[in-house]
């Protein structure tokens, strides 16, 4: 669906009153990232436009958009491989532009591409990479065993990287993100292209990362509404470039003028006249997907749902299936940018 | 800030420069390890271009076919044919045919039957007229061949019947005898060096750069002139590794002349300077290269610019001035120098320095430009 199509949310397409706001750490907690105004342009095109967040020390900070949004480009100014056209941005208060390797140190990251050399085995992929982090000798080893414990990889250490599965391969990649027990690990995309059950345990592996260094802060980026939802803290929806909101996924939902869908079906047709006494009930997005179903979205918690099924039972339709239906992050995205997440 | 207690403290500064580059050097010997199709071409290539090129520019011309069409019938032309048939079946340089019709042997050379045709003219004699060669010029290694050995046989026997004694001039050799395929040798270390460098150092790069393995390091904390140096010495090693195996091959397998231990040794030491200037230049070259085209579109181009001006197949004095000029600063031509000195004509080690102090400040010119050109940034 296009922009064009989605007159019936227009009124819901205006910026959230909080987006120009200046972003401030939570009280009594320390940001572990602060980005401000952070813009990239290429040539003409912008591809981050004066972005602004931060995240605390410990928080899984998601920041959620289609592909082309903005967010690897994000990622990659915050780990100092593309340096920003404007805007500053810290972390643990260094400078990514002029204090690169003090940054360089203090992150890990787990890109889209993988990293790990497919000739090496994954013991030699983690210690070629502790290396480059000043990790040697003993220390370096405690290191490799205790990360390839936490990703499920220690009896796979001596196996070629090649012959991984992409789950497993993904994990190393993990692995070697947080070898050297960063502040800061940014994940581009962790699981795209991943069955569910990998991603599943993936999503389960960094959890336990987490809870093995509890100021370990991590951003996210995903197209991926369930992963978000799994994962994060607080999720930022980025689209062409811009952050277009940010909480957490339970506000986020819950902020919705549209953030229950029902779908009721009934044992004959309703027509026109039948419909518009429905709808002046309230609700919004109402649609007939079939003559005999009615398909509306509404507040959570409001009860419209319940209550138009009454009514329609009231003037003697029978009612064959009630569906009621939380929204995912997927509603949310939809109802601020007009279109699906999956929209090219 | 609380951190993990159980985190090891990680090295900064030199420690970490050295941690970095012992990290690269460690993959690229560990990827060429795991890769033995690399290792083979690497290694076998120069060995295979050794035993090929050595043997087929290094073979004596046999069986060219001519005609010799003997118009004279004399004494002189006698004694012209018994030359030509002693040298087919001596050198057997010739396959000789004697024909009368002297429009039949000249037209058959033309359809390509014979390199050469001999004609005895009638009254053929030292005084005159003399024998005359038509050749088959676009062969020009048999029709340089067959005019230098006709006019032998003629010199001879014009010689003989005026009884005049003419001095051979004299010809000594410098060095003991050398064929062809031992005069490769040192060429064929260098084009080890050349093979081992392309799939390592600055190529590694390239290729990280196109599978994106290159944002997994890049990220780190060691310096872009660690990584830089990393990765040409990483190039260095595997080139030095292949170079060093064709060199121990050629001392164990070539009639070469090594003035002891030590000249085995700068030897070694040459093949190493040598590897490290040529990574130096690939790395300086794919500096900025982003796809494989551009190595698929330079290889050709830089084998020609390194390998042959160095003198590798051809003196570098018979080129032409701009050649030369290309040679002059061709890390292969003061690699081959080096190498051509210490094998084979067994100087001692001292020989070897002015090329090595060239081909160290030619890899570190190459080095700090690397590291102005090279952006950290994907």
């Amino acid at each position: 669906m296009t922009r064009g199509e989605s007159r019936a949310l227009e009124p819901l397409l205006d910026p959230p009153p909080f987006l120009d706001e200046p972003v401030r750490p939570v009280a009594g907690s320390s940001a572990s990232i602060e980005v401000e105004r952070l813009t990239k342009k290429f040539g003409e095109t912008t591809a981050d436009d004066a972005i602004s967040f931060a995240v605390r020390s410990g928080e899984t900070y998601g920041i959620l958009g289609p592909n082309g949004a903005g967010k690897t480009t994000l990622i990659r100014m915050l780990t100092t491989l593309l340096p920003p056209t404007a805007g500053t941005a810290r972390i643990r208060g260094r400078d990514i532009v002029a204090e690169r390797p003090a940054v360089r140190a203090l992150i890990g990251t787990v890109s889209q591409a993988v990293t790990t050399d497919e000739n090496l085995t994954v013991e030699e992929n983690l210690s070629v990479q502790g290396k480059m982090y000043g990790l040697a000798g003993r220390g370096l080893k405690r290191m490799i065993d205790r990360r390839l414990s936490q990703v499920g990889l220690s009896d796979r250490r001596r196996q070629i990287a090649r012959e991984l599965s992409g789950g497993m391969r993904r994990r190393l990649e993990i692995a070697r993100g947080v070898l050297h027990s960063p502040h800061v690990l940014f994940l581009d995309e962790p699981t795209s292209g991943l069955d569910p059950q990998s991603r599943r345990s993936i999503w389960e592996m960094l959890g336990e990362l987490k809870a093995d260094d509890p100021e370990l802060s991590v951003i996210l980026t995903t197209h991926s509404m369930d992963e978000a939802d799994f994962l994060c803290d607080r999720v930022a929806i980025l689209d062409q470039g811009r952050i277009l909101c940010e909480d957490s996924p339970a506000a986020l939902k819950h902020s919705l003028e549209t953030g229950e869908r029902t779908v009721i079906e009934t044992d004959r047709v309703i027509g026109p006249v039948d419909r518009e006494t429905l709808r002046s009930l309230g609700g919004s997005n109402w649609r007939a997907s079939a003559p005999a179903v009615v398909e509306f979205q509404s507040r959570p918690g409001e009860g419209l749902g319940r209550l138009v099924a009454q009514r329609l039972e009231e003037n003697g339709f029978r009612v064959l299936q009630l569906t009621i239906a939380p929204v995912t992050l997927e509603d949310v995205f939809f109802s601020y940018t007009g279109r699906g997440l999956r929209t090219e | 800030m609380k951190r993990p207690d159980r985190v090891p403290r990680p090295a900064r500064g030199a420690a970490l420069a050295v941690l970095g580059i012992a990290a690269i050097c460690q993959r690229a010997y560990l990827t060429l390890w795991r890769q033995p199709v690399l290792i083979i071409s690497t290694m076998l290539f120069p060995l295979v271009y050794l035993l090929v090129l050595g043997n087929s520019l290094n073979r004596q011309l046999r069986h060219i076919p001519v005609a010799v069409v003997d118009e004279a019938g004399n004494a002189y032309a006698s004694a012209a044919r018994r030359g030509v048939m002693a040298l087919e079946t001596g050198r057997q340089l010739v396959d000789a045919v004697f024909l009368a019709d002297r429009e039949e042997a000249v037209r058959l050379l033309h359809r390509g039957v014979y390199r050469g045709v001999w004609i005895l003219p009638f009254r053929l004699s030292p005084k005159g007229p003399g024998p005359a060669f038509i050749g088959d010029n676009t062969d020009r290694f048999s029709f340089d061949a067959l005019d230098q050995a006709f006019r032998q046989i003629w010199d001879e026997i014009a010689r003989g019947s005026q009884g005049k004694d003419v001095a051979d001039s004299a010809r000594l050799e410098a060095y003991p005898y050398l064929d062809y395929l031992t005069y490769l040798g040192p060429a064929v270390v260098c084009l080890s060096i050349f093979m081992g460098s392309m799939v390592s150092g600055g190529l590694q790069v390239l290729e990280d750069r196109m599978y994106g393995y290159h944002e997994g390091y890049l990220v780190t904390p060691i310096s872009t002139g660690t990584l830089v140096t990393g990765n040409v010495l990483a190039g260095t090693v595997v080139a030095s590794l292949a170079g060093m195996l064709v060199l121990g091959a050629i001392l164990l397998l070539t009639p070469v002349t090594v003035a002891g231990g030590a000249a085995v040794a700068a030897g070694a030491a040459t093949v190493f300077l040598t590897s490290l200037a040529i990574s130096a230049i690939w790395f300086l070259l794919f500096a900025r290269a982003r796809s494989a085209s551009v190595l698929r579109g330079m290889f050709g181009i830089i084998n020609a610019l390194l390998f042959f001006p160095s003198g590798a197949l051809y003196p570098v004095e018979s080129y032409p001035p701009w050649l030369q000029a290309i040679s002059r600063v061709d890390p292969l031509t003061y690699g081959l120098n080096a190498l051509r000195d210490l094998l084979l004509r067994g100087s001692p080690p001292a020989a070897a320095y002015p090329e090595w102090v060239f081909l160290l400040t030619f890899a570190l010119v190459c080095g700090v430009l690397t590291r102005v050109l090279f952006r950290r940034e994907v």
